[in-house]
């Protein structure tokens, strides 16, 4: 199995037992959450037991391309399990973090981690190629540290007599890595099984949603450390360098030609660092950092080290801070601390916002410990970070206010009787599944209605370039990359099975329920499943749809995607094989939702999406393709509400191009047997969950 | 392979300047377990040995790097057929939480004048490539993987490295002999981490770096597109 290292990691906390599953058995998924899903699947025979539940089995997966020359693809880990951050269901979610921790596995010889149980004691998982060892937290003090120390503990533990600058020596072997082990840790937020809290990998790899270091916290699982002295085996060696460096010559930037010098989400992009404080990148000394393989970096080191490798949501979520300095060490806190940047910024902001109205004071509300006129400082954030993390006021005293927004601000508000409300207002910006806003659902509609219909913020930036390069170039008066209808053109063009449905990128009013709206979300369902969570393309990179480098314009996507991974595999996967078996690994996952209690009537959005115009939350207005007049160009179409009557006709127009029930929302017979799912309608079916049709 | 697939020698001279003469007798250094060393070695008057400079160098700039580590991939992917960090022969070491420039050191072979691994080995596997611009490399059927070569190398991390399950000790031969990769390589070819890394943080050069200290191999490669991203040029 070229790309592969042949066995996934299966590691029982509950009863401290060590397996391994043959890659093998799982080998139609591919990959990553494909893969995860499937092994999910199997291992967790009550999908609706809770999060916190110790039969929550949680899975950290590789993909063929983890640890290979593939550019920007070789980085990333996929974490799924049931989460505990989404509302009112924790719903079977996913994670994704990038840097060199699935890589390390590859090399150690392993496709993935499984964990299953909880321990008794906190512990660590320590994996020296197949030497795998649980040990427990005591020995080196790891319980209680913050994530950055809790690596640079188990580094210096792992090491031994070694010294990193060094060859470091395996004990007992003549294999040898100068690399650190990689670690993936929880910190204080995830051992006290805050809901907010993710897991860190480095400095500023983070999974963040999902609430999955609360989840690992739950399993008394501080961390897995990896070192890996192997290699991994590809099926064409040669065709894998030319591919690398053919994509380098055609699609990558040039530093001698320079088309671009802003940073964004686009593979064509120059490694800059997505890095978003309110005073911008630190003038200091710098260098871009880069994941594993990835051939355009887009963290950071700096000079002083403050915010090193910080990116997007890490960067943005103390916008009141008094300085840039406060800011960027706002950043590291949250990293160490183990938190989501991003419910953590629109969680304050309500908090804010119900303090500036004078509203944290009533009602059912606890006394708030926080002093609000003293936003802005660092004591401020760090009181704040702490109360997250620890369930108390932050000083080390007991708070029922701490304790309370550790369950996440969307419950928080349910027990102080404001849920309904603050959603109405808008004043709670959590539009779906009590998960915050990020895009704006209401011009965006792709991100709004693959969220609402899926599990969480689908944080997938395929199209969200797009909004940037077209609302940017529409503020400063430039001309974008591409004119709206030749953009709909290129980026359609790549859309198999729909391609050539230009009205699928029109987001004027009138096509944003149409059927032409629902392909472009299943496309997206489908795509992203597959190529970038189950091979894991990063989200930053992929797809190219766009490029500069190339004559007209048309990028790399639907031929590089297949190529890198053929090459790699020796498989024989054309690119819509690929979006097949992302339709697949959707509804696995849909099968799953089903099973925990979704169905059709939970799926809508808060109220504020329909009662209130949209809101400011990238670009002062979105601008986007639309078809107006009979004339495409671009629209901003931040200022409209949702309606929900259309809606609710569009979930149906949606569900009936995913064969799915349309009454209840529930997977059918028919269309899980075609794809090769009939075991899964068995189980639906067992448990009344199987739709009509 | 002893003497590489490809030739891609521009020039045949041999150059050597006094620092790289090898200071030793015939009888010396049969004495000493060098004698596999003696053919790559140019016999002077006075019993004074010679060994040619290499006709090239990999220079490093290690503040323009984005440790994504391609070129170790490369280097691993050209030469094994396979992707492995540990038998890769340029080593990117790298730290999260240190503060820029010295969270990256970049470790490449030197392609010593006077090299000790070469000097240490005591088969001659590891020998002067005459046909391929003088680089030093191993001849893998010879090398007994005694390690001695790793041990002798003076820099930290050793730049001779040690594949544990061939036990063999490998070393950058400048792209010679890479059965995965059909350009032609050494010096007057192409090196797959100079061509693969993104920020062209790895240069080719035939001049003879300063040898004293790390000056002659760790350069700056920033140029004014370097500065237009926002990254120091000094």
């Amino acid at each position: 199995m070229s790309g592969y290292a042949g066995k996934i990691l299966k590691v029982n906390l509950t009863k401290k037992e060590i397996t391994a599953i043959p890659t093998k058995k799982y080998d139609q998924w591919v990959g990553g959450h494909g893969m995860g899903s499937a092994i999910f699947f199997d291992l967790v025979k009550d999908k609706t037991i809770d999060g916190f539940d110790p039969a929550n089995v949680v899975t950290l997966m590789t993909s063929p391309l983890s640890g290979t020359l593939v550019p920007a693809a070789s980085g990333r880990t996929e974490v799924q399990g049931i989460g505990v951050q989404s509302y009112p269901i924790g719903w079977f979610t996913r994670s994704n973090f990038g840097g060199r921790f699935s890589s390390m596995l590859k090399y150690a010889g392993w496709d993935g981690v499984v964990v299953v149980g909880k321990a008794s004691r906190p512990v660590w998982i320590d994996i020296r190629n197949d030497d795998v060892k649980i040990r427990e937290c005591a020995s080196l003090s790891l319980w209680g540290k913050d994530t950055w120390e809790c690596q640079e503990r188990i580094w210096d533990y792992v090491a031994g007599k070694g010294k990193y600058g060094e060859w470091v020596k395996q004990e007992g072997s003549e294999a040898r890595t100068t690399q650190r082990p990689a670690v993936v840790a929880i910190g204080p937020a995830g051992e006290n099984m805050s809901r907010l809290a993710c897991l860190i990998h480095d400095a500023s790899n983070a999974g963040g949603q999902g609430g999955f270091g609360a989840v690992l916290g739950s399993k008394n699982l501080k961390a897995i450390s990896v070192i890996g002295t192997g290699g991994i085996k590809i099926h064409d060696p040669q065709g894998l360098m030319e591919a690398r460096l053919w994509q380098k010559k055609n699609y990558a930037f040039d530093l001698e030609n320079l088309k671009r010098t802003q940073g964004g989400f686009e593979f064509q992009a120059p490694p800059l660092p997505v890095a978003l404080w309110r005073g911008g990148r630190p003038r200091s000394d710098q260098r871009p950092q880069a994941c594993i393989g990835c051939h355009s970096g887009c963290r950071a080191r700096y000079e002083d080290k403050l915010g090193n490798e910080a990116s997007c949501f890490a960067t943005v979520f103390y916008w009141d801070a008094d300085s840039h300095e406060i800011q960027r060490k706002a950043s590291d806190l949250i990293n160490q601390y183990g938190l989501n940047a991003v419910e953590l910024c629109y969680g304050l902001l309500w908090l804010v916002l119900l303090n500036r109205y004078k509203q944290l004071d009533s009602g059912d509300i606890p006394k708030c410990p926080l002093d609000f006129g003293d936003l802005g400082s660092l004591d401020f954030v760090e009181q704040f970070v702490k109360m997250l993390s620890y369930g108390n006021d932050g000083l080390d005293s007991k708070s029922q206010f701490g304790e309370d927004i550790t369950q996440g601000f969307v419950r928080a508000a349910k027990k102080w009787g404001r849920l309904k409300a603050d959603l109405k207002s808008g004043l709670l910006m959590f539009p779906y599944w009590g998960i915050p806003i990020h895009k704006e659902p209401r011009a965006q509609v792709y991100w709004g209605y693959g969220t609402i219909l899926g599990d969480r913020d689908i944080n997938e930036h395929d199209l969200d370039w797009l909004k940037w390069d077209a609302s940017i170039a529409k503020r400063y008066g430039r001309r974008p990359q591409a004119s709206a209808e030749e953009v709909v053109k290129i980026i359609t063009d790549k859309m198999e099975p729909f391609q050539g449905d230009t009205l699928m990128l029109d987001f004027s009013d009138n096509n944003i329920y149409s059927e032409h709206m629902a392909k472009l979300v299943s496309w997206h369902r489908y795509y992203t499943r597959f190529w970038k969570q189950s091979t894991l393309f990063c989200d930053v990179r992929w797809p190219d749809f766009l490029n500069l480098h190339s004559p007209d314009k048309i990028g790399s996507t639907g031929i590089a995607e297949p190529k890198f991974l053929n090459v790699v595999t020796g498989k024989k996967m054309s690119f819509l094989d690929g979006i097949n078996l992302g339709k697949k690994i959707w509804n696995l996952d849909h099968a799953i939702w089903t099973l925990q209690g979704r169905h059709r009537d939970m799926v809508h959005f808060a109220d504020f999406i329909y009662t209130k115009p949209g809101t400011r939350v990238d670009v002062p207005n979105a601008y986007l393709p639309g078809l107006e007049d009979g004339k495409w160009d671009y629209y901003g179409y931040t200022d409209r509400r949702l309606d929900k009557n259309k809606f609710e006709k569009f979930k149906t127009t949606f569900y009936k191009l995913q064969g799915w029930n349309t009454e209840t929302g529930y997977p059918v017979k028919g269309t899980l047997e075609s794809l090769g799912l009939g075991y899964v309608a068995e189980e639906l079916n067992k448990n009344g969950k199987l739709g009509k049709g | 392979m002893a003497d590489g697939r490809r030739g891609n020698i521009k020039k045949e001279k041999a150059d050597f300047s006094r620092r790289d003469f090898l200071k030793l007798t015939k009888n010396i250094a049969v004495g000493a377990g060098v004698a596999g060393i003696l053919p790559s070695m140019i016999w002077l008057e006075d019993g004074v040995a010679a060994i040619p400079v290499s006709e090239g160098y990999l220079l490093v700039d290690t503040k323009k790097c984005q440790g994504c580590v391609s070129c170790m991939l490369a280097c691993s992917l050209v030469h094994e057929g396979e992707e492995n960090l540990s038998l890769a022969r340029i080593q990117v070491i790298q730290n999260s939480f240190e503060e820029y420039p010295d969270d990256i050191t970049l470790s490449q072979c030197r392609q010593c004048t006077e090299p000790a691994c070469m000097e240490a080995c005591p088969t001659g596997a590891l020998h002067v490539d005459t046909k391929h611009g003088n680089i030093r490399t191993i001849n893998e059927e010879e090398c007994i993987g005694c390690q001695e070569c790793v041990k002798a190398c003076p820099f930290m991390p050793a730049r001779a490295i040690f594949d544990d399950k061939k036990e063999k000790a490998l070393k950058c031969d400048l792209c010679v002999d890479t059965p995965f990769w059909s350009e032609p390589g050494g010096p007057g070819g192409k090196q797959a981490c100079v061509e693969v890394c993104p920020v062209g943080a790895i240069k080719f050069t035939d001049v003879v770096p300063e040898q004293k200290g790390d000056g002659g191999y760790v350069v700056n490669l920033r140029g004014r597109s370097w500065r237009r991203l926002g990254y120091p040029r000094d």
